[in-house]
């Protein structure tokens, strides 16, 4: 009973990560950009989460800065994508292993690898708290309730604004966007820009609330994840929270089973989100029959490079 | 814009617009010199390479040690051009690897699992001790050759048949293979001498040996398999296939090649080839099974391969450097404490540049006269 209490009071700090992250992947790629790059960008978050907490101590500075980091490095995606017409694929990959180099550089000549660095503390939601068995889950730090706002406001932003539309209408159909005096490559920088600034503050999280400090590369694929489970949502936002929750309860359940004395084989349970990541991706392509992603709401440009001279 | 210069008249020959007035339009070239593209792809090399010696500098290494480490210490002196060539071997390796998959359009970032199979596929038959001492590193590299390829089945039965993403499944699989990899040399495999995780040390005859003048067999194996990728891609009925599928599968698929036997035994190869990059790793250089023999490969690999734009021959000399980078790396490690990061760094700024170089040898700049549209 207390383990199950502890699991689900742990499953929010897990998921929000995934969450915000696949929040992030969803704005850029409907604006029709493929990114592939954001366990790039979460390390650049979280890199740049830790140099601020450890120089200003402050959480909201930190997560702020990861913010900024994560979006000033994604410039260089969109140069790479909206600027030079580099398949979205290579730029992503491109993207990603200059991000891993560059934080597993800095990380340590910086010397801010292995320092703990002090988070947010918790707050208690008062009634909800005292619960039973699901009172920890409202034990949480302030950006755990936020997260949902987040969502909120990203969701009214996507399907409920002028703006909205127009972001989803490039990833659609750039041309025809074009042609209703919409700017493609504006609309797709500023959805690369505010994407990755939800994504810098997922690795901002992880860095500075989660885990509490800098080691290199510790995001450990949860980009990689959140990538997939933004096809598992099918690019929904509110389907990618679920998902989410369902990879932070997956997550949260590996330090509960060690915690318990049963004995598992470690690195068994360690593999557990990536199957788990493989499994959902078969099973979504299952359940869709074979048929191409593209049945789904994938948006309709996704991928593309957007070439005026190209017309067609 | 021939117009426009007959209407001017003779008193004011071709007058120069104010820079910020000026308006550039980019067309799409048809077609450019293939002295023009190596020039252009040589300019952005030289700006990738321009940008990397700033950051070593800024990092820490003197300016005048640059050219030192990368070409004086590795290349003239005969004991670390041996050291190059021989890190070069699983190099070259997962180069073709990438080369393979490319070719079949297929996206393998699993090299790295593909190779880790490899690894425990080898030290398996050291470890029990399978077939007699003299047939005992054939039976390794063949154990190796299986384990990667099976490693890399899933992902293309699941891409062929459900369309399942490989990008995201070949990763997924590395992170497995890593773990399990741990699992094995934190378990049973573990170093009973010292109880270090790492597998006991291979006997002699279980290791590449040096073949002539300190030149190690990894080289050779390198060789023959670069000779073999060349055939399969240039000369076989298979690699006339593959171009089929490359350029347009469904009209492959229409004049009769088997397109979907080609792509998955070509993907395969990607993984043997991976495999065969484990088993040089752990019989060559380490000499047994340890935690991170394969870390750096898989990205070195897809880099090799997009540099050299999967072609064999290439992909063997964009490995040299990458090895030499390497070998620099460990060097600048040893002696002004830069992380190896660097090297990755330094490679993903070197695939950021190559790729940009296809905007200008793909587009050019015109300058957009007065009057005109």
């Amino acid at each position: 009973m207390d383990m199950i209490a502890n699991w689900l009071g742990n499953s929010p700090d897990f998921a929000v990560p995934f969450a915000l992250a696949a929040l992030g992947l969803i704005l850029t790629e409907r604006a029709g950009v493929l990114a592939l790059g954001a366990e790039g960008l979460m390390l650049v978050g979280a890199l740049a989460a830790i140099g601020a907490q450890l120089s200003f101590s402050t959480p909201m500075i930190s997560l702020i800065m990861a913010m900024l980091a994560a979006s000033v490095v994604s410039l260089l995606f969109a140069l790479m994508v909206l600027v030079m017409r580099i398949n979205q694929v290579i730029a992503g990959l491109a993207l990603v292993f200059f991000c891993q180099g560059l934080t597993g550089l800095l990380g340590t000549l910086l010397e801010w690898t292995n320092h703990p660095v002090t988070g947010l503390g918790a707050v208690a939601l008062w009634p909800l708290s005292e619960l039973p068995l699901i009172g920890k889950v409202f034990v949480q730090n302030p950006l755990v309730y936020l997260t949902p706002l987040i969502f909120v406001g990203v969701v009214w932003f996507l399907y409920r604004s002028h703006a909205g539309l127009r972001l989803r209408a490039v990833g659609e159909n750039p041309q025809a966007a074009d042609a209703a005096g919409i700017s493609v490559l504006g609309y797709r920088l500023a959805a690369i820009l505010a994407g990755a600034a939800l994504i810098g503050l997922a690795g901002g999280y992880i860095s500075v609330l989660s885990t509490k400090m800098w080691i290199a590369d510790m995001t450990g694929g949860r980009g990689w994840i959140a990538v997939s489970l933004v096809i598992f949502a099918r690019w929904s936002p509110w389907r990618a929270l679920a998902g989410a929750v369902l990879f932070g309860c997956i997550e949260a359940l590996i330090p509960q089973l060690a915690s318990t004395g049963i004995r598992l084989p470690q690195y068994f349970v360690l593999m557990t989100p990536y199957a788990v990541t493989l499994l959902v991706m078969i099973w979504v392509a299952m359940a869709k029959g074979g048929v191409s992603a593209g049945s789904g709401s994938q948006p309709g440009a996704l991928g593309e490079a957007f070439i005026r001279e190209e017309r067609r | 814009m021939t117009e426009v210069i007959l209407q001017s008249p003779a008193d004011k020959p071709a007058r120069r617009q104010p820079l910020l007035a000026r308006r550039y339009a980019l067309e799409i070239r048809q077609q450019l010199a293939w002295y023009w593209q190596a020039l252009i792809i040589a300019l952005a090399l030289l700006m990738g390479l321009g940008i990397s010696a700033a950051i070593l500098v800024g990092a820490g290494v003197p300016a005048e040690e640059l050219l030192n480490e990368f070409v004086v210490l590795t290349l003239l002196d005969p004991q670390n051009f041996k050291a190059v060539l021989f890190q070069a071997a699983p190099m070259i390796l997962v180069g073709l690897a990438g080369c393979m998959a490319f070719r079949a359009r297929f996206w393998n970032l699993g090299l790295e699992g593909q190779m880790i199979w490899g690894g425990i596929g080898a030290t398996a038959i050291s470890l029990f001790e399978v077939g007699p001492p003299s047939i005992r590193l054939p039976l390794m590299l063949a154990a190796a050759v299986i384990c990667g390829m099976l490693w890399t089945l899933a992902p293309v039965l699941l891409k062929l048949r459900l369309k399942v993403n490989e990008i995201i499944s070949t990763l997924m699989l590395n992170y497995i293979a890593a773990n399990f990899l741990l699992h094995l040399l934190y378990g049973s495999w573990k170093d009973p001498r010292d109880n270090f995780p790492y597998s006991p040390a291979f006997r002699g005859f279980e290791r590449l040996p040096d073949v002539f003048d300190g030149y190690n067999a990894a080289i050779v194996l390198a060789i023959i398999v670069t000779l073999f990728a060349l055939w399969f891609i240039g000369i076989s009925r298979a690699g006339l296939y593959l171009r089929f599928v490359d350029a347009n599968p469904r009209v492959a698929d229409a004049v009769g090649v088997p397109v979907r036997k080609m792509i998955i035994g070509t993907v395969l190869l990607s993984g043997a080839l991976a495999g065969i990059a484990g088993f040089i790793v752990t019989a060559g250089q380490e000499g047994r099974l340890t935690q991170s023999f394969y870390q750096g490969y898989g990205f070195s690999g897809i880099l090799i391969a997009f540099l050299a734009r999967n072609n064999p021959l290439a992909a063997t000399i964009v490995a040299l450097l990458v090895a030499l980078l390497f070998v620099a790396g460990r060097s600048l490690q040893v002696f002004y404490q830069i992380p190896f990061s660097m090297v990755q760094l330094i490679q993903a700024i070197l695939v950021i540049c190559v790729a940009s170089s296809d905007f200008f040898i793909r587009h050019r700049m015109r300058l957009i006269q007065r009057g005109e549209q």
